[in-house]
This record gives structure tokens, sequence and C-alpha cells, in this order.
């Protein structure tokens, strides 16, 4: 496999993993959009190269962001980098065979708590999914799901006890997305749980994880683990959904209203025409089909 | 996909139990509920495309594990749990095939216009995969891909091998045999597995 020739996947911003990650004076060698990459640590600069060409790079929020194209927004802004009692924990990165919007769709959803994070996130006394919001905002042009309600009995790695956790999810590029999140410590404020996707090839992905947490109790590694445990359950989901690619054409799955927020985002991957990572369409005329 | 194929031996499927199997390179799966009568799906949630042989059995019921979609046993869904007053609509179903046991071995057929063959009941010995496509493998048994079964002779007596493509190159074999010995038939099977691997692999 070779780079894609997707337009709407070559113009955006990927992670390549969080710059800890890149030791200073290594070559790494890296995969994006089923192209290899090489990746050079200087003193303070980092430098990405794929068939001789150097990509654009940048380094916020911990992580290490190129491109191969022209991406038409600056990386999204996460106001909670800059606030100074937040814990920046990195958890990954992990490796899942299947496509990296199969990912983003599984981090949007609350319905599999009760039956993936059994007895952590979600238990099966309580599977309802209370009706929630979701909207796309064009200015930013960013999908938000707000107003979501789910019962936990193990919200986070500081909980003694079940918890009804509050969520909004924000999804700013196609394989990059977040979710707030109530803190069992500090209700008046959000955590952030961020999920980058390294998509290497169409079916395979790199997860980097990444918190930014209120916690006063709990150790790094304590919150790395309990957030490595729970994607550790949604890989075995994730390998095993049929197809690995996320499949946009109409009836080819089943959406109920709990999967509003997947709805809205794979409308909007339409609308984008993004095709890496989507499962061919046998519906479209070839004079409709996105051409890069 | 007319003819009826044997899947699996009926001892490899207990109550409560799913099993998954490549069918000539398409993913299914059989489960059984407490009804004791095995269905064969395929492998594949309606709702986000999670693999059913996943999922778990409770009753004569089988549910999804990514979100717990309840199937009965006519693969109509029966709950979504997220939803928890929602009537599910008829139209939502995991894709079922016609399923039957006979011979020991459970059968499925896509097109179920003909009823399958009708076996005496035979005592499972074993299933083997074997690395070797289905035409030079029945070949060296001396049967033909045209019949589902092919009848091993066998310490005086014959074991009824039933057979599917898994896919091009590798078949599946469900042994049986009305009063076998099974270690010594399970041993003759392994025996005759590695001469045909070492064949096609040759």
């Amino acid at each position: 496999m070779s780079l894609t020739d997707d337009r709407a996947a070559l113009d955006q911003w990927y992670t390549l993993g969080a710059l800890q990650d890149f030791p200073a004076g290594a070559e790494v060698p890296s995969r994006l959009l089923g192209e290899d990459l090489t990746v050079r640590r200087l003193t303070d600069d980092v430098e990405v190269r794929a068939a001789g060409r150097a990509l654009p790079v940048r380094t916020d929020y911990g992580h290490l962001w190129t491109s191969f194209g022209t991406p038409e927004r600056d990386l999204f802004e996460l106001p909670e980098s800059r606030e100074p009692d937040r814990r920046w924990i990195h958890c990954g990165p992990v490796r899942v065979r299947a496509s990296g919007l199969r990912l983003v769709e599984n981090f949007l959803d609350l319905a599999h708590f009760p039956y993936v994070h059994t007895d952590i996130l979600g238990s099966e006394a309580h599977p309802e999914v209370a009706r929630y919001e979701v909207e796309q905002r064009r200015d930013v042009d960013e999908l938000w799901a707000t107003k979501c309600e789910f019962y936990q009995p193990k919200a986070a790695a500081a909980s003694d006890e079940g918890q009804i956790s509050k969520y909004m999810y924000r999804v700013v590029s196609p394989f990059n997305v977040m979710l707030y999140k109530t803190p069992p410590t500090a209700p008046d404020r959000w955590d952030v749980i961020a999920l980058f996707v390294q998509p290497a090839d169409e079916a395979v992905s790199v997860a980097h994880a990444f918190m930014l947490v209120i916690d006063l109790t709990s150790t790094d590694a304590e919150l790395s683990a309990f957030q490595q445990m729970i994607f550790v359950q949604d890989k075995i989901v994730l390998e095993n959904q049929r197809p690995s690619l996320l499949p946009l054409q109409p009836g080819r799955e089943t959406p109920t209203r709990a999967d509003l927020s997947s709805v809205l985002y794979r409308r909007w991957l339409k609308e984008k025409q993004l095709r890496f990572g989507t499962e061919p369409r046998t519906d479209l005329q070839s004079t409709d089909l996105p051409h890069a | 996909m007319a003819d009826w194929i044997p899947i699996a031996l009926s001892r490899d499927v207990p109550v409560g139990i799913t099993r998954a199997v490549i069918v000539d390179t398409r993913e299914v799966m059989i489960w059984r509920g407490e009804d004791g009568v095995a269905q064969v799906w395929e492998d594949r949630c309606p709702h986000r495309g999670m693999r059913l042989s996943l999922g778990f059995v409770r009753g004569n019921a089988l549910n999804c594990l990514y979100h717990g979609w309840q199937y009965g046993a006519g693969a109509n869904c029966l709950r979504i749990p997220a939803h928890p007053d929602l009537t599910v609509p008829p139209t939502i179903r995991a894709n079922a095939y016609a399923a039957t046991e006979t011979g020991g071995m459970v059968w499925m057929s896509s097109d179920s216009a003909d009823p399958p063959p009708l076996l005496p009941a035979l005592t499972p010995v074993i299933t083997l995969a074997i690395e070797a496509a289905p035409e030079r493998v029945l070949a060296a048994l001396g049967g033909s891909t045209a019949e589902p079964l092919i009848g091993l002779p066998f310490a005086g007596g014959t074991l009824q091998l039933g057979w599917h493509r898994a896919h091009a190159a590798k078949t599946m074999l469900h042994a049986t045999g009305a009063g076998a010995d099974i270690a010594a038939a399970t041993a003759h099977l392994r025996a005759l597995r590695q001469s045909l691997e070492q064949e096609a692999a040759a």
C-alpha cells in the first residue's frame, strides 16, 4: 500500500505520537495514510520526512503533528492545556487492526459501556442512553454532542463509588476526538480525555490517548493504567467489527437514537468526501465519486 | 450455495455456546440456546458489524457483545438495551441461514428448497482443519466435491466424513463413525492430515 490520493484525508493534521516518544538524535520510523515516514528530533526541532520530502510539523499539546497536504485550518484549540493544575497523562500508543474512523466512532459511543466496560464505565442494570444533543459547529468545523449522561460504577481511577457522569464529546477532525467528563473529585470542572488516531493504513490504526485531568490522589501510573485497561477492552470490539472499514453506504448498518453522534459523524465524513478508512461504496454513480 | 453443507460436529456446539466458522471465505457463526436448536447466522450484528460469535447466550437468546442487542431464535432483534422501552421493529434482524442437524453434524444452507440428507445418529470423532484444497483432499480420500460426505474405510468399519471449504486452500473435515474407536480414528485422521499437508506444501 502507498500514500492515499484522498484529498480530504491528506489535508488534515495527524499526530505521530507524544513528543516524549521521540528521543533526541534518534531517527524513528512511522507510518501515516499508507506511507512510511521518518521522524528525527533535533535539539529543539523535529523533522518529519516522507519520500525525501519534508512535511510540516507542529508540537502542540505535547504531541508531534504533521500533514501531507494543506490543512484548511490550523490545529484545534484546547484551552484546558493552559490550566496549570491539570495533570498531563499520555497513555499510548496502542496499535489496532481497524479503521481509525471505527476508533473515533467507538469513542463517541455511550451505549457500549455496560457490555464492553462492564461494572467500570457502565453496568448491565443501567444500560439506557438518555436523549442527548448533537450539533455541527460550522464556524470551527467541529461536531459536538452535549448533555450526555450515563450511570457509571467506576467512572475514573479515583472513583470510590458509582455516579451519573456527564459527558460532552467534541470531534475536531475526522481522526481526532475528545471528551469532557465530570471528574469524581471536582464536579464543577471537566476532565479532558482525547483520542488522537494515527491512521497508518486504511485498516491499521495507532491510538494515542491523552488526558488532561483534575486528580490529586492517583499516580500517573494509575491514571494511565485505568485508561489502558479501558482501551484494551475497546480493542477487542474494534478488531472484530465487520467490515474493518467504516461503512458509509445507507443500510449497511442500523443506527438507533443512541447513535445520534455516529450518524452526524458519518454525515460529516460524507460531506467532506473522506474515503480513507471507509468501505468502498457501490451505491454511487462513478461520476459522483469523490476524485482526488 | 444451494446445497446443504456440514460445518461442525454437533458435539462441539453445546447449549449456551457460540462458535465461529469460515465457510467458503464467509464468516458464519453457530449458537445453541436452552431449547437445544442449533442456529447458523452471518457472523455480524446488523447494528455496528460486531461479530456475533463473540456474543453471549442467555436462555434462548443471543446477545451481541458490543451493545447487548438481543436476538431470538428467529434472528429478529428482541431488545436494544440502550432503549429499554423501545418495541424493536421487525426489520431489525440478524442474517440467518437455514440450519439443521443430522448424522452428528450441524448443516447450513443458503437456499433450503431441498431437504438435507437424513443420516443415522453417528458418534462424533473430531473436526480437523487441513491446509490443502478440498479438491485435493477429497481426491486423496476417494471422494468428490460434488458430495457433502465421504465414507472412509477404517478398522473393519466406515468413518463418515462431512467436509466444508474454509477457503481455496483450507478444508475442514468433520469425522463421525458408528461404534468407532475414537482414539484410534483420531490418530488415523491426524496422520492422514499430515501426509495431505506435506503433499500440498510440496
